[in-house]
């Protein structure tokens, strides 16, 4: 039954990271292009880590699991931000 | 005041301490190191983060399945435009006036940038430019209501909802 | 479990090495400097994955790597920018106006 799991959201998790490499190709312009990877890469690392979570033998390795989706989750957040304005500028030629 | 300053200090340090077992482990060794590190990393965070504003941790978590929900459809949505064969795209910009303090913008950037169809590219003149993926997917309406969401998790109050 | 796991893994690393044309094409600077981030990520997912075979000890790793990961973006941004700005409340100046324009 964990091991159904972990099977699901795995492979659901590769889904999206393989999702999201297809919309950073295809996709027409730098903004669009960040839409894709942080949204999709975020939620596949999410689905991998509670794919994974379901092999955990102690709270400690899940609670670890959590912690770095989380900190992935923040980084992610703060970084496409940052590389949005830092593109935006550029096109205008700042 | 000094009552609710207290309180503030050992919630740093209860989350913090928290940090370093997750980290860390339970063993004895563990445990004495983070006799040391702990007291330092909670020294560190009041010199960096003194703020008298304190974030209301459970209206964080309160939000929280709100927040997992909406990255859900974030995510299934840019997959499924970038599957698509006619990969139904319509980017625009918008701008929102925001009005709330600082570090709430870039945390209202964060959050957006997670959510569907939305991408925070800065500030100008107090106004956060939006990326969206398709402008008439109605995106942007989730916009004050994250804003309301964030500034209640700052001031621990409900703010007025207002329109972007 | 150990096949498949490490499958996920090739396949989060086929995802990487696909993301990575963009990367050398790009053609702004932007879409290369995403190519941090990307590896950053897909690192962690690679670590996770192999934590039950390998050993629980690589989620100590990824936890760096994804730290590491977000410094080394934020790093990028700021040797890549003008004036070397970083911090995303910083005002921008003069307002371009944005209507209309979806070009990249």
């Amino acid at each position: 039954m964990t091991d159904l799991a972990t099977h699901v959201f795995t492979g659901l998790g590769v889904l999206f990271f393989l999702a999201g490499s297809v919309g950073f190709l295809r996709f027409p312009d730098i903004f669009s292009r960040l839409h894709a990877l942080t949204k999709a890469d975020n939620l596949g690392l999410g689905f991998i880590a509670l794919g994974v979570a379901f092999q955990a033998g102690s709270w400690r390795q899940v609670a670890l699991l959590a912690l770095i989706w989380a900190l992935v989750l923040l980084a992610a957040g703060t970084v496409s931000q940052l590389v949005a304005r830092h593109a935006l500028r550029e096109r205008d030629g700042r | 005041m000094q009552g609710f300053a207290f309180r503030h200090l050992l919630g740093r340090i209860a989350f913090l301490g928290a940090l370093w077992v997750v980290l860390s482990g339970l063993e004895p060794k563990a445990l004495a190191v983070g006799t040391v590190a702990v007291p330092a990393a909670v020294w560190l965070s009041l010199r960096l983060l003194p703020g008298p504003r304190h974030l209301a941790v459970w209206r964080a978590l309160r939000h929280l399945p709100a927040f997992l929900g909406a990255s859900l459809l974030g995510g299934l949505d840019v997959a499924r435009r970038a599957l698509s064969p006619r990969m139904p795209l319509a980017p625009g910009w918008v701008e929102v006036p925001v009005h709330l303090p600082d570090g709430g913008r870039v945390a209202l950037g964060a959050e957006l940038s997670l959510m569907p169809g939305t991408l925070a590219a800065g500030t100008r003149n107090d106004r956060l430019l939006i990326h969206l993926l398709d402008v008439n997917a109605g995106f942007e309406d989730a916009i004050p209501r994250e804003e309301a969401a964030i500034a209640a998790m700052i001031d621990g109050e409900p703010a007025p909802r207002e329109g972007g | 479990m150990t096949v498949w796991l490490t499958f996920m893994a090739m396949g989060v690393l086929v995802s990487l090495a696909g993301a990575l044309v963009r990367v050398w094409r790009g053609p702004g600077r932007a879409d290369r400097m995403t190519g941090a981030q990307l590896a950053g990520t897909s690192g962690v997912a690679v670590l996770m994955l192999l934590a039950p075979i390998e050993g629980w000890a690589t989620l100590d790793v990824a936890a760096i790597l994804a730290l590491f990961g977000a410094l080394a973006a934020v790093g990028f941004v700021k040797a890549l920018s003008a004036d070397g700005g970083g911090d995303p409340e910083e005002e921008d100046g003069d307002p371009v106006p944005l209507a209309g324009d979806r070009n990249d």
